[in-house]
């Protein structure tokens, strides 16, 4: 078992849920939320992609997703969560899983039971030749591979990064963001119109929702529970890289996506359908030692 | 159901009180005759009770109409569909129509208890036709609580091998299971599986599974098979459902030295680790559990899965043709299609002999009507015929003979399906015969 092998198995997988969880996060430190319910939106992206996958080029079928998310984001926002801004994080939750329920099943009816997939090709390339490093059963280094469609994931999660940092830092809308993740009340005061910010926050979460859709639409398939079947994972991603942080979800979608690649790997023959607890277990861990998660924000109220 | 039933035996048992105390009915007895009677009467105009009077039988189906096994239910739902014609066309049961209810477990445990609670309650169903291994082993107690028999085409687990059934004794309800499947056992074509394994020279193999019972069952039996026929282990991984990728898993499976590798997942998450390996050119022989010989699986992962190869229960029942005929439905035939058709005739034949439609005559008839030297009947029609003559029957069935062991098991002929050409093609029967080595009696 290769270890570097692992771990790009480990930053692919960390690539596709950096993607949504940045999403997930920046809703919940400026809308001030959890939403369960954002899982459906990924699904959502997916199945837009598939059918746009139809009839126009990939990369324009994942667009129109992009846009479509983003679409239906905002306007579940506006249907469910802007009339009860006020009532605090935990009606809203609530809220969120109620509407996530609904969504499956407003899918489900729509779109059947059976499963869509994207037609697409998937280019290997080997790296052979690489020195073995072995220490006991595991080989620090070691032959390794690496797949088109990898290379598709952790380049897209890379141009999300990279835009996401230019508009946090370079644009007014994003900067406007970041002073409403810091205090409301003070984004108000100066000026800075709160509900226009939540509105892109809501779109901006849709895009990226679409986007991760598309992505694990590929790698997996397209059906009722694409984003459900990710969205602890998200939550857990977010959590650890500390509520409300963008750069936190990113780091903690890395960590995720390698325990799960590691532990998979590397646990007791009898124990590797448990990685995705282990996972859990590590998010439980760093909890326990800095609550405020990677990126040192508090944890708010929910 | 229950009222119906419940006051015929209350009547019964007040008409013997009578003959036995006295000859003379006295204005007490006569009160209670009168009041069970005209109660009686009431509930069956009321349609309390399924069994009550002429009215139709009802029959329940727990079904996969969503969830993860929902590919399979349109063929299954067709083929009870069929029977359930062809048994009406010829006068139902008892000279009752038989009426299907059928309601969506979507394959989850806690759905498929409320789901079995509303069909006994509710609807007074006297007998199930359905449910999975996923659902009937973290439901076995409470099955055994509804005293409803559950006669079902789906379960393969090998959990139920020694728990169903009516044990040899018909007429003792109290050591019964009342479990009846008319699929063989993962015990049996997983041993297909493993002989077929054998055969082609693969002495070392690795498993990779999925983490629910019904995946664990299918690799649990192939290695037990396998193992016990002389073969050899070297890696088993189980993975997580649901997983976006499967590398990881792949990476340490394909770690140690193998010439074969069985998968046991349910359909779309063996696509995506089946892609995954195809991507990571690990070759080796693909052995695919029964459920996965789909054609959706070739079309995703392409040419890589060429020589792949499945075991699946085999159509060799005697009276495979009866089913064909009567199957008009544009639903494939999978391989629980023949199940169904059997489960819902075999069924419907207990009602017949046992001259009354409850729960507990239908439990008491299951075996006799698959058993014995009677006349052997290929559909509800002959049987129905054959009783209404006094004589005793036993039905042939279109999957397997349906002659239930004593823990109301089949078992029949397995067949190999190959991926060749972009699909599956079927090149080798295994007989039920031969699997017969691998389910000893007494186990089985």
């Amino acid at each position: 078992m290769g270890l570097v092998q692992n771990v790009v198995f480990g930053l692919v997988q960390g690539s596709y849920i950096a993607i949504a969880a940045i999403g997930f996060t920046m809703i919940y430190g400026i809308v001030n939320m959890i939403n369960f319910a954002y899982g459906e939106y990924l699904t959502i992206g997916a199945f837009v992609g598939v059918l746009a996958a139809g009839v126009l080029p990939l990369p324009v079928a994942a667009l129109v997703a992009m846009v479509g998310a983003g679409a239906a984001s905002i306007a579940l926002a506006k249907l469910f969560f802007t009339p009860i801004n006020e009532t605090g994080p935990v009606p809203m939750l609530l809220t969120s899983i109620g509407l996530g329920l609904v969504l499956r099943n407003v899918i489900r009816l729509g779109a059947g039971r059976s499963a869509r997939y994207y037609d697409t090709e998937s280019a290997t390339y080997e790296f052979a030749g690489v020195p073995e490093v072995p220490v006991g059963s595991v080989d620090l280094l070691g032959n390794f591979f690496v797949t088109s469609r990898m290379l598709v994931v952790v380049g897209c999660a890379v141009a999300v990064f990279a835009i996401l940092h230019a508009l946090l830092t370079r644009t007014d809308v994003g900067i406007a963001m970041r002073a409403m993740s810091d205090s409301e009340d003070l984004a108000r005061v100066r000026g800075i119109d709160t509900q226009m910010i939540r509105n892109s926050v809501w779109v901006l979460a849709g895009v990226l929702a679409g986007l991760a859709g598309v992505l694990l639409g590929i790698q997996t398939n397209v059906s009722v529970t694409t984003g459900f079947s990710q969205i602890l994972q998200i939550l857990a991603a977010a959590i650890l890289g500390g509520a409300g942080s963008p750069y936190g979800a990113i780091a903690g979608s890395y960590v995720i996506g390698l325990v799960v690649a590691l532990s998979t790997a590397f646990l007791p023959a009898d124990m590797t359908g448990l990685s995705s607890a282990v996972a859990f277990l590590v998010l439980v861990v760093v909890l326990l030692v800095k609550p405020s998660g990677i990126a040192g924000e508090e944890v708010r109220e929910a | 159901m229950v009222g119906w039933w419940y006051l015929s035996q209350k009547y019964d048992a007040s008409s013997a009180m009578v003959s036995r105390d006295t000859n003379v009915v006295d204005r007490r007895t006569f009160l209670k005759l009168t009041g069970g009677s005209g109660l009686a009467a009431t509930a069956g105009c009321l349609g309390f009770g399924g069994d009550g009077g002429g009215g139709p039988i009802v029959i329940g189906q727990p079904a996969a109409l969503t969830g993860q096994w929902d590919f399979l239910q349109p063929g299954v739902s067709a083929a009870t569909d069929a029977a359930i014609q062809h048994i009406n066309d010829a006068g139902g049961p008892l000279d009752r129509e038989v009426e299907l209810q059928r309601r969506d477990t979507a394959v989850a445990p806690q759905e498929a208890r409320t789901v079995v609670t509303q069909l006994v309650e509710n609807d007074d169903a006297v007998a199930l036709l359905g449910l999975f291994s996923s659902e009937l082993n973290p439901l076995f107690d409470f099955i055994q609580e509804q005293e409803t028999p559950v006669v079902t085409p789906w379960p393969g687990s090998n959990f139920l091998d020694t728990r169903g059934g009516d044990k040899g004794t018909p007429d003792d309800l109290s050591d019964d299971g009342w479990i009846w499947r008319t699929v063989i056992s993962d015990t049996v074509h997983t041993a297909g599986a493993a002989l077929r394994a054998l055969d082609d020279g693969h002495e070392t193999v690795g498993v990779i599974n999925g983490n629910t019972e019904g995946a664990k069952s299918w690799a649990d039996g192939f290695v037990n098979a396998y193992e016990a026929n002389g073969g050899t282990v070297a890696e088993r991984v189980e993975v997580s459902q649901g997983s976006s990728s499967y590398q990881s898993a792949l990476d340490r499976l394909f770690g140690t030295d193998f010439s074969a590798f069985a998968v046991s997942l349910p359909l779309e998450d063996a696509i995506t680790l089946m892609s995954d390996w195809a991507d990571g050119n690990y070759g080796r022989q693909p052995i695919l559990s029964d459920p996965l010989a789909q054609q959706d699986l070739v079309d995703q992962v392409g040419d890589p899965l060429s020589g792949a190869w499945a075991a699946s229960p085999g159509e060799s029942g005697p009276n495979y043709d009866a089913f064909e005929s009567a199957y008009e439905a544009d639903a494939d035939i999978n391989a629980w299609t023949p199940p169904a058709w059997d489960a819902t005739m075999v069924t419907a034949l207990a009602i017949e002999r046992a001259g009354e439609a409850t729960p507990e005559a239908i439990e008491q008839n299951l075996g006799p009507v698959s058993r014995g030297d009677g006349t052997e009947v290929a559909t509800f029609q002959e049987g129905k015929e054959a009783l209404n003559n006094d004589e005793e029957i036993n039905y042939q069935g279109a999957a397997t003979d349906v002659t239930f062991t004593d823990f109301g098991n089949v078992i029949g002929s397995v067949v190999i399906n190959e991926v060749q050409d972009g699909e599956f093609t079927q090149v080798e029967t295994i007989s039920a015969d031969d699997l017969r080595e691998f389910v000893p009696e007494g186990e089985y």
